[in-house]
């Protein structure tokens, strides 16, 4: 037409955005390729899977709908020869197919999410060990029960440099009680449940390669648990923002045998009087 | 009426009652907070990038922030604090709704002005005063807020929780009730407007798409952002009444014990995302409008599926209020609800789906015409889909157990919020600046703005999806004190690069709009042989918009390639 405005001249844009969004398509694909979740070493597997059937579901909808975006916008330039638009604006088959499909393809996934959403919420099982979380800026105390099996009352009273969790001591239970700082040790093959509370702000207690992820919320006690399937040492994280600190709020995740944990439970756990 | 007698210096540019005019200053105003947004980014990106080492230049412009040149984590704690508060809010929020809103509006309706031009300017003199006391608050004791954009208590609630939270914290509440107010006030003004000022013939489904975008970011707006100003001015009670809203008892910060008691933390959480998601849509919305009218217009065919495109925005705009729950899976909120929210969260999936396919029917069969503004609306499409098919992973929640407050989310909301609203934006921009100034944009340096832009946004953003699925989390000052991270660090400095090229991007898009107002070629009425209404008016419309009377309108905006036709295109406007 003759009257066409200047900036639709030039056939250089209509190829350049083809190969620009196919060669976005592509390098985001090689690349991601070579990342993967970090290293698993817990029962949580299947929250891997559900992971790669997503991955692979929205990857295949990325990939078509960009490449085919790259090819409409390259065969429908305006500077072809011959090129005319359509009026054609409607049609209830295709639009009821794309909501419909759409809706189709994510019912399996919210019905596999939430069934394994209430297997990782469940209650812990009962031969669960269970530890006692402290999220402080910027450490982590995990508080031990002792060979009572109770943990010992605590009061924000008490907190101070030597007891950093405020445990009552005056407390029957807590006589045994022992902590560690930013350090966790478990015993592979069991379920293990961990209470957590904050002294301070909100933490998240974050273990990547066990699947774990949990607010820390003052006051409330919050509860996860898994069974850790590897032995090894992994690094524990914090996942919210609380302070200037929250970089380096750092500890370790010691998971031994069943022998060398009952060794080492032996060697480090206080005695009891 | 008369509107157009001579006005002051005074009426005309600083206390306008016309909407243009307001429209045009929420712009410089956001466009100024948005290079300010830029420039946290890229200090953000520079420590990422090269972690802990000293910059001494850097030093003189922030001489506690980068004392000896080395930024403190407390200076980039308030960073990405600031970065999100600013782009989220004063960018993201005011270019798109109250610039873009204000100033379209009318023009797309056939309306002299807003139903209330009055609470207009109130509305933009109410935001600016929030503007200047979130920036003032880099300059406080302690430094700008530093409890993330979401603040939540105790961090954002407890004054030595860590620096930011004294009176950087204070500001940034302060700012944020200035904010809400002017917002409110706008939102009111956008829903009166369309649904009482539309001129003859401007049937509710003859709307374009942006207007119906507009109307529901107004009610959006209206119904969430109070819930945001309750929870800003119970927590300043918290901080400075001794009040315990969001502070339970036995909180231990500097070896002090709290004298709180009572509060919860998640109440806060609750409150600021029954207000932080519609906001997303907020962003969103008019962002969608933007690409469909401008796809429109440069496809030279109709919108595909305007109607569901109509019913797309509605639901969308219910659904946002339904679906905040999915920020707090693993919360401590009841595990229960997290399940219901599974359910809305992924339903917008579908509204979603249908828009972008219905973008994609309108490129089909299309004769597109490669201008700066279609193009940005292309890269609308791409990005939206790229972030929003990432929403996936993070709407279900056993799968964001393990991607929650990773880099994963920061990616997802660059692509989806932050990317398709800064590219609809620009689109929007590029297409309606005749309009706005009587001149044309320079096209070369608008392509050359898109195509950096383009290429470097996913250049920054879709690497950090494998950075979140590797377990790297958000707002850690330095990653490589983990094992497991430092591996990591190529990719980090690989977005870092690429964040730099993405920002001097933006200094072409810059130079542009302001050189351009003063030396852009002529604009004709219609520069674009768009059917839309709003290119009925004068090439500079006056204030009052059309001289004499208003036209009527006799069909929808998007009568293109209508066949039988001598023209390609039938304005809105012609009878």
């Amino acid at each position: 037409m003759a009257d066409e405005p200047k900036a639709s001249r030039g056939n250089l844009q209509g190829i350049a955005m083809l190969v620009a969004i196919w060669a976005i398509v592509t390098l985001s694909v090689v690349f991601g390729l070579r990342h993967g979740l970090p290293e698993l070493a817990s029962d949580r597997g299947y929250l891997d899977t559900l992971y790669y059937v997503i991955l692979g579901i929205t990857g295949v909808a990325y990939i078509a709908f960009q490449i085919a975006l790259g090819y409409v916008i390259w065969r429908y330039r305006g500077d072809r020869p011959g090129a005319s638009s359509s009026h054609w604006h409607e049609s209830h088959r295709l639009e009821l197919t794309w909501t419909l499909g759409t809706a189709v393809i994510l019912v399996p996934i919210v019905l596999t999410g939430l069934s394994q959403w209430n297997r990782v919420r469940a209650a812990a099982p009962d031969d669960a060990i269970t530890v006692i979380a402290v999220g402080a800026q910027f450490q982590w105390d995990f508080q031990y029960p002792g060979a009572d099996g109770e943990f010992g009352r605590f009061d924000p009273a008490l907190y101070a440099i030597d007891n950093q969790i405020g445990l009552d001591e005056s407390d029957a239970a807590a006589t045994d009680d022992w902590v560690l700082t930013n350090q966790l040790v478990l015993p592979v093959g069991r379920p293990a449940r961990i209470l957590m509370r904050s002294k301070d702000v909100q933490h998240a207690f974050f273990l990547p390669n066990f699947r774990v992820k949990q607010d820390l919320v003052p006051g409330m006690t919050t509860e996860v648990w898994f069974t850790p399937t590897k032995t090894g040492s992994y690094e524990i994280a914090c996942a919210e923002l609380c302070g200037l600190g929250h970089y380096r709020m750092r500890a370790f995740l010691e998971v031994m045998d069943e022998a060398d944990y009952a060794n080492w439970l032996v060697e480090n756990a206080p005695a009891t009087e | 009426m008369d509107h157009h007698h001579e006005q002051s210096f005074v009426s005309k540019y600083i206390f306008s009652f016309d909407h243009k005019m307001i429209g045009k200053q929420y712009f410089t105003l956001a466009m100024t907070m948005g290079f300010i947004g830029g420039i946290l980014a890229v200090l953000i990106r520079l420590q990422l990038g090269f972690p802990s080492r000293p910059w001494p230049f850097l030093e003189n412009l922030f001489p506690t922030g980068m004392a000896s040149g080395i930024m403190t984590p407390e200076f980039y704690v308030s960073l990405f604090t600031m970065h999100g508060t600013i782009m989220v809010f004063f960018l993201l929020s005011l270019l798109p709704v109250s610039g873009f809103g204000n100033f379209l509006i009318p023009l797309q309706i056939g309306a002299r002005d807003m139903a209330f031009p009055f609470l207009n300017m109130l509305s933009f003199w109410t935001v600016v005063p929030g503007a200047i006391i979130v920036i003032i608050s880099f300059f406080v004791e302690g430094g700008a807020a530093a409890s993330g954009w979401t603040a939540y208590p105790p961090l954002s609630g407890i004054r030595s929780a860590i620096p930011g939270s004294g009176a950087g914290q204070t500001l940034w509440l302060v700012g944020m009730m200035f904010f809400v107010a002017s917002f409110t006030m706008g939102g009111l003004n956008f829903v009166v407007t369309i649904l009482n000022l539309r001129t003859k013939g401007l049937r509710l489904m003859r709307m374009p798409l942006t207007t119906w975008a507009q109307f529901v970011v107004g009610i959006l707006g209206l119904l969430s952002f109070p819930a945001l100003a309750a929870g800003a001015l119970l927590l300043m009670f918290d901080r400075s009444l001794g009040t315990s809203f969001f502070l339970p008892a036995g909180i231990f910060i500097g070896d002090t014990l709290m004298p709180h008691e009572g509060g919860s933390p998640l109440l806060w959480q609750h409150l600021f995302w029954f207000l932080g998601h519609p906001e997303v849509y907020i962003i969103m919305l008019p962002a969608m409008g933007f690409t469909s009218d401008i796809l429109a217009t440069f496809c030279r065919r109709p919108i595909f599926g305007y109607r569901s495109m109509v019913y797309a925005i509605m639901a969308i705009g219910t659904l946002s209020f339904l679906v905040w729950g999915h920020h707090m899976f693993v919360s401590g909120m009841s595990p229960f609800l997290g399940s219901l929210f599974v359910v809305t969260t992924l339903a917008i999936a579908i509204p979603s789906a249908v828009k972008a396919f219905n973008w994609l029917f309108t490129i089909v069969k299309a004769r597109i015409q490669f201008t700066s503004a279609s193009l940005f609306a292309l890269g609308v499409v791409s990005l939206f889909v790229t972030g929003g098919l990432t929403g996936i992973f993070l709407g279900t929640n056993a799968v964001d157990i393990q991607l929650h407050d990773t880099y994963f989310v920061v990616g997802h909301f660059h692509f989806i919020m932050a990317g398709a609203g800064l590219f609809g934006a620009f689109a929007a921009v590029y297409y309606w600046y005749p309009k706005m100034f009587g001149r044309m944009l320079s096209e070369r340096l608008g392509k050359i703005h898109f195509w950096i832009t383009f290429v470097a946004y996913y250049a920054v953003f879709f690497p950090m999806h494998y950075l979140g699925h590797s377990g790297m989390m958000r707002r850690i000052y330095d990653p490589n004190v983990y094992e497991y991270l430092a591996p990591l660090q190529p990719v980090n400095l690989f977005i870092t690069i690429a964040a730099f090229v993405l920002f001097i991007g933006q200094l072409f898009f810059l130079w542009n709009y302001f050189v351009s107002m003063r030396r852009g070629a002529p604009a004709e009425a219609n520069p674009w042989k768009s059917a839309g209404f709003e290119w009925s008016t004068p090439p500079k419309p006056g204030h009052g918009n059309w001289e004499g009377e208003i036209p009527e309108a006799h069909r929808w905006p998007y009568e293109y390639a209508a066949p039988g036709r001598k023209r390609d295109y039938t304005p809105q406007w012609e009878a």
